[in-house]
């Protein structure tokens, strides 16, 4: 039988907290106090687990329900399906972002994320468009560090590569 | 008598003192940025809040709190514009206004629509301005007569209130609740500081920073939705585009509201109590307001229709709802919502700790922050005045050029509290996982008053059980046992309702995101 995204849920947060709850049993006992470091984690874990085998056999319980009525468990959602392919790329840009912030520096990083993000959301369907697509990322770019790193001390990534 | 004076007295010298240029201005600025993103559909006041973060480390902690609670005033006030006159709630604590501000809208009077949601809202503020001022001191000197026993009841009390009664699912919300529990205890053990979990990783050795976890939950979970909308050659909101007249007469304005002075308190304190309650926010206030306003009404038909009625419940309520928010905060130091709980991160910063000794050991910070709100309300009345053609213009930007300037704020907002990639590849992670469990239809409110919790609750306990074994100590204090039992039976009601509600719309169930953060 199949589960849906609660049952995977779940199985996911059940898989967790197996095992962070073995870890509890790997750290050193109370010395000082009543109780030791393991204590509230064990509560805290057991609660996750009894929570999550809960989600798992609700979702079981919907699963056997919906196929005893011979409907889907879940109705197909109204309107145009999510756009998946743009979240990916979101994600996607996101982490490279992320990941060339060091090497690139914080102008440079922020600049090119901002203008390939706006590219992928919404492809610029005029000169006009792209000049104004350059123009959000530099500004973005140049006036977050002039604000961040100028007037409230934040001390933004130089680039390793860039040295910018 | 002579302590009350002294209290006026100190609101009367901070009010003097947030009116000064240096804090005037971070107030403003997080007015005019609430009263825009409040009216950006999509862009949630808790976004908002997130976004302005950042510019708020350098400032000392009045201002940056000014910039905040400008924010969270200007944000209740300018979802109501979007409402009104597209249709659209600018944030979910709008939902109400919709569905009489949008009709009097297409009844031709859009700046009668926009005027009595704005002016609700500075009135419904202002009454919970000042139970925020005559409240906040009794229920923090209720808060000091607490041990461990009972503040470890209230955080749970609060916790099991939140689950329960946010999103759809009882179990999920517990889930959730409990997985920001999890995330608290990563890192060193409150007592010996013996590292737990940490898999070797010496980034995580000092546990998860609550700023970056909240940054990372919110932001793709909130931005995402939107994203998977998009579709090529589309422009967002390009019906709003029309040219509306948002002239009208203030003092019938005034009249539409104060002509029926019982709603209008009715609602403001439904607003307070909603607020004062760690669970639900504006988002059900307004809703709640909305609904109690029909069944007082002396004609419940015309609700829906475009009549002020419906606009000054939601409004009222959903600003009196920021004075209750701020309120528990500052007495029990537990946030109310995602939007304080930001608040109580930006103090935490700096140093202080809100909760019951707040008031007496920040003064200046309690008073600030009270003088800070009352100065907000007239502020964002101005701001809305002044630049309402200005937003309407601003909330037209494209969706595909705000995310990616909302997503570099984000990544600075992480980075710059310890100038550390450490804390963006934490809100990276975080990213995932509020996407994730926004797909799972998980509710994530419950999960950061987890993660903001969950190191208070460690310690009540374990100083609660150091100071006492006996754990029926929890049950026969009478105020612990007393919050213990109400949250029983807040989860045992909020299962109730929702099995209910489950049963009542099984045969049109139809899947749809949940926006209710």
């Amino acid at each position: 039988m199949m589960l849906s995204r609660d049952g995977i849920s779940g199985l996911v947060c059940l898989a967790i907290s197996v095992v962070l709850l073995t870890q509890t049993f790997g750290l050193p006992p109370a010395t000082i106090v009543p109780v030791g470091p393991a204590f509230y984690p064990r509560i805290v874990l057991i609660l996750l687990m009894l929570l999550s085998m809960i989600l798992i056999a609700l979702d079981f319980r919907a699963m056997r329900a919906a196929r005893a009525g011979g409907t889907a468990a879940v109705a197909p959602a109204a309107g145009l399906p999510p756009n998946y392919r743009l979240v990916l790329a979101t994600f996607i840009e996101f982490g490279l972002y992320i990941a060339l912030l060091p090497p690139l520096g914080f102008r440079i990083a922020t600049f090119l994320f901002v203008l390939a993000l706006q590219i992928t959301l919404e492809w610029p369907r005029s000169n006009k468009h792209w000049a104004l697509a350059v123009l959000v990322a530099a500004a973005t770019s140049l006036v977050c560090f002039l604000i961040f790193q100028d007037y409230l001390s934040v001390l933004l990534p130089r680039g390793t590569w860039s040295n910018m | 008598m002579e302590q009350h004076v002294n209290h006026y007295e100190l609101l009367l010298t901070h009010i003097g003192t947030v009116l000064h240029l240096e804090y005037l201005i971070p107030l403003l600025i997080g007015t005019i940025a609430g009263v825009i993103g409040g009216a950006l559909p999509g862009v949630t006041i808790t976004m908002t809040v997130i976004v302005v973060l950042p510019f708020t480390f350098g400032l000392d902690p009045l201002q940056g709190l000014a910039a905040m609670i400008g924010v969270y005033v200007g944000g209740s006030a300018g979802g109501s514009i979007t409402a009104s006159l597209i249709g659209i709630p600018g944030t979910p604590s709008a939902v109400a206004t919709t569905f009489d501000g949008f009709p009097m809208t297409k009844n031709g009077e859009a700046g009668r629509s926009v005027w009595v949601g704005v002016w609700s809202a500075f009135i419904g503020g202002a009454i919970g301005g000042l139970c925020l001022i005559e409240l906040t001191g009794p229920f923090a000197s209720l808060a000091l007569e607490f041990g461990p026993w009972e503040f470890f009841a209230l955080f749970v009390f609060a916790l099991s209130m939140v689950a329960g009664l946010v999103g759809r699912s009882v179990t999920k919300g517990l889930l959730s609740g409990t997985i920001g529990l999890v995330v608290t205890i990563v890192g060193p053990d409150p007592i010996l500081g013996v590292q737990r979990f940490t898999m070797g990783i010496h980034q995580l050795e000092g546990g998860f920073d609550f700023l970056p976890v909240l940054i990372g939950i919110f932001a793709f979970a909130q931005l995402m939705p939107d994203v998977e909308q998009i579709r090529s050659g589309e422009q967002a909101l390009a019906g709003a585009s029309r040219q509306v007249n948002l002239k009208v007469s203030h003092l019938s304005v005034f009249w539409d509201i104060l002509c029926r002075p019982f709603i209008l308190l009715w609602v403001t304190f439904i607003g307070i109590v909603i607020g004062v309650l760690p669970a639900i926010g504006g988002s059900a206030a307004n809703i709640m307001a909305y609904d109690q306003a029909k069944k007082f009404s002396k004609r419940p038909e015309k609700f829906g229709t475009g009549i002020p009625e419906g606009i000054v419940a939601s409004e009222a309520s959903n600003s009196a709802n920021v004075a209750g928010s701020l309120m528990m905060i500052m007495a029990f130091g537990i946030p109310g919502d995602a939007v304080t709980a930001v608040m109580m991160g930006a103090l935490t910063i700096h140093g202080i700790q809100p909760g019951p000794l707040f008031i007496s050991q920040q003064p200046k910070i309690a008073y600030g922050i009270y003088a800070a709100y009352l100065v907000a309300l007239p502020l964002m009345v101005a701001v809305i005045w002044v630049g309402s053609r200005a937003w309407l213009r601003v909330i037209m930007m494209p969706k595909a050029m705000l995310i990616p300037i909302v997503l570099v704020l984000c990544v600075i907002g992480a980075y710059a509290l310890s100038n550390s990639m450490n804390d963006v590849y934490v809100l990276a992670l975080f990213c995932v996982i509020g996407y994730a469990m926004v797909k799972s239809r998980i509710p994530l409110a419950p999960l950061i008053l987890g993660v903001v919790l969950g190191d208070q609750i460690e310690a009540n306990l374990i100083q609660a059980v150091s100071t006492d074994a006996d754990p029926w100590l929890f049950i026969t204090r009478p105020i612990s046992g007393g919050l213990l039992a109400a949250s029983l039976l807040s989860v045992a009601l909020a299962v109730w309702q929702h099995r209910r509600e489950t049963n009542r719309v099984a045969s049109i169930a139809v899947e749809e995101p949940d926006t209710d953060f």
